[in-house]
């Protein structure tokens, strides 16, 4: 029944997506309870007019998309330090503007490009080994950085200008904060898509939620939801044929919704 | 405008506004204020909606600085004070800036009040745990502290936000409005609860708030702020027509109920 497990490809969609749930659901703990969930959406679209954009000049994708994807952070970052608009609305812009870049560079582009698609709608099952190295450091690096500043991070996130007055750098927290929930984002791109990363950010962490009475408990809860929806959602997708991001991402939604209804905290 | 002078106090000036100004966006909120606090003073900051209260509160936390003036607190110019300085003024913020979802424990706001002494890297230790403790017992919480934040009534989340400014250890207390959105018989148990801690930790107290006949029998000095320094004093000095009706209009009632002058103010936020 487990055979599947001996293939190459399937080990790596395996660890490549625990390292990937982990930290887009760990971290998405903070960008739920910040509000700023929004980055999230809008690095993905950005990170996918940086792949398009790679594509058509013949350079690395992931690294166009994560200069493509962290600017989302720096420009909204940069208006709102500016005090021109509310974060929403520099996203909204950005977002849109980057999505218009991408159907721009694959309209350039000489001929049909099906591997640009799998940015698009995600293919677990095709993380090379190059790929999961990427995914392996960069995760650990967030993951690491999280548990470093956890009770900064935690802390700005429940009231930034306290923080800010009790003499901790927030504004300046608040940025890597930000820049780390854009990167597990682009990290996350090649394996889950740029349309479906974002839930991944969102649902286990909104799942959570619903449980969790305190920090530790909702990322805990978070990690696992994010982890085993994954592996289901890997499973699914081998067994049944049928595209991994979606299966992945139905399944944290199906929680979601359970969570809401059965915790007895989530009264809509 | 009026100014009866600084009360005569012999103890040490902590906060020092020389002719300072705060503006945003070219517009000043606060135009040259000059006055000194004292170790240990209560001092209760009035005026109304865009009177600058606020601003003042922002300046004294280090969340913006003059334009021009300047401003010292604990003998040191505000934007120069580092952060274990910081962490000697404590702050408690209007009530609903808070959100009653955030997954978090009772003892884990408190305990946030350290974070700021603990410094980067660092992880809380017993003693923090101790005097965070300590804390919430000053304010009746230490019972709850595992308790969800998000399940207190208002009344206990205040005295929660109230223990983590004191986990600080702070000398100066800055308090914004902590009574709004609260009922009446918890706003007075809330002010008295203040009242004892100010006492006992011999506490300097920025008390800002639109209700003036709640801070007037606590406060020892008022401030009344109109965009500029309109007028400090004793509240008995300062609670005249005279010195009111120029802020609040001429329709302000100046009243008495046991033995104390009693305020009537038009303005939406003050109940008769």
């Amino acid at each position: 029944m487990f055979e599947f497990l001996s293939y190459g490809f399937m080990q790596r969609a395996f660890l490549g997506s625990t390292l990937i749930a982990l930290s887009c659901s760990v971290i998405g703990v903070f960008a739920v309870l910040r509000g700023v969930t929004f980055i999230g959406a809008g690095t993905a679209h950005a990170a996918f007019a940086g792949v398009a954009f790679a594509f058509l000049m013949g350079f690395p994708p992931f690294l166009m998309a994560l200069l493509f994807g962290l600017s989302t952070v720096w420009v909204t970052s940069y208006v709102q330090e500016k005090g021109r608009m509310k974060p929403d609305v520099s996203i909204g812009v950005f977002y849109t503007f980057t999505m218009a870049l991408a159907i721009l560079f694959i309209g350039l582009m000489q001929g049909y490009r099906p591997e640009i698609y799998g940015y698009l709608f995600g293919s677990i099952l095709s993380v090379t080994k190059g790929d999961l190295i990427i995914i392996f450091g960069l995760s650990l690096g967030i993951l690491g950085l999280l548990a470093l500043f956890f009770k900064e991070f935690h802390f700005i996130s429940f009231d930034q200008e306290m923080a800010e007055a009790s003499g901790i750098p927030a504004k300046r927290l608040s940025f890597l904060l930000l820049n780390l929930i854009s990167l597990s984002v682009v990290i996350a791109l090649k394996a889950v898509g740029a349309i479906l990363v974002f839930a991944l950010l969102v649902i286990p962490a909104a799942a959570a939620q619903q449980w969790a009475k305190n920090m530790r408990s909702m990322m805990i809860y978070s990690a696992i939801i994010g982890v085993s929806s994954s592996w289901s959602g890997v499973l699914l997708s081998y067994w049944l044929d049928v595209p991994s991001g979606a299966t992945i991402v139905l399944i944290a939604a199906s929680i979601f919704v359970l969570s809401v209804l059965f915790s007895g905290k989530g009264k809509i | 405008m009026s100014l009866p002078g600084e009360p005569s106090l012999t103890r040490r000036p902590i906060i020092k506004f020389s002719n300072a100004s705060f503006a945003y966006n070219n517009h000043f909120a606060l135009e040259k204020i000059t006055l000194n606090l004292h170790e240990g003073e209560f001092v209760g900051v009035i005026g109304p909606n865009g009177s600058g209260k606020t601003t003042l509160l922002k300046a004294l936390l280090g969340l913006i600085y003059p334009n021009e003036g300047s401003l010292q607190i604990f003998d040191c110019a505000c934007e120069a004070l580092r952060c274990r300085h910081r962490a000697r003024i404590g702050y408690l913020p209007q009530k609903e800036r808070t959100d009653p979802n955030y997954p978090i424990t009772v003892q884990e706001v408190a305990m946030m009040g350290r974070y700021g002494a603990i410094g980067l890297f660092k992880r809380p230790t017993r003693g923090d745990r101790e005097i965070v403790l300590e804390s919430l017992d000053a304010v009746n919480m230490a019972d709850k502290q595992k308790k969800a934040f998000g399940h207190l009534s208002g009344g206990e989340q205040q005295r929660v936000l109230i223990a983590r400014a004191l986990s600080q250890r702070p000398e100066i207390l800055l308090l914004d409005e902590p009574t709004t959105g609260i009922d009446a018989s918890t706003q007075r148990r809330l002010s008295e609860l203040i009242c004892r801690l100010h006492q006992k930790y011999s506490l300097t107290i920025v008390f800002v708030t639109h209700d003036i006949n709640m801070i007037s029998p606590i406060a020892e000095t008022l401030i009344v702020l109109k965009n500029r320094l309109h007028a400090i004093g004793r509240p008995e000095e300062i609670l005249t027509k005279e010195i009111l009706s120029p802020v609040y209009g001429e329709e302000v009632i100046v009243a008495e109920r046991d033995q104390r002058p009693y305020i009537i103010v038009h303005d939406t936020h003050n109940h008769v």
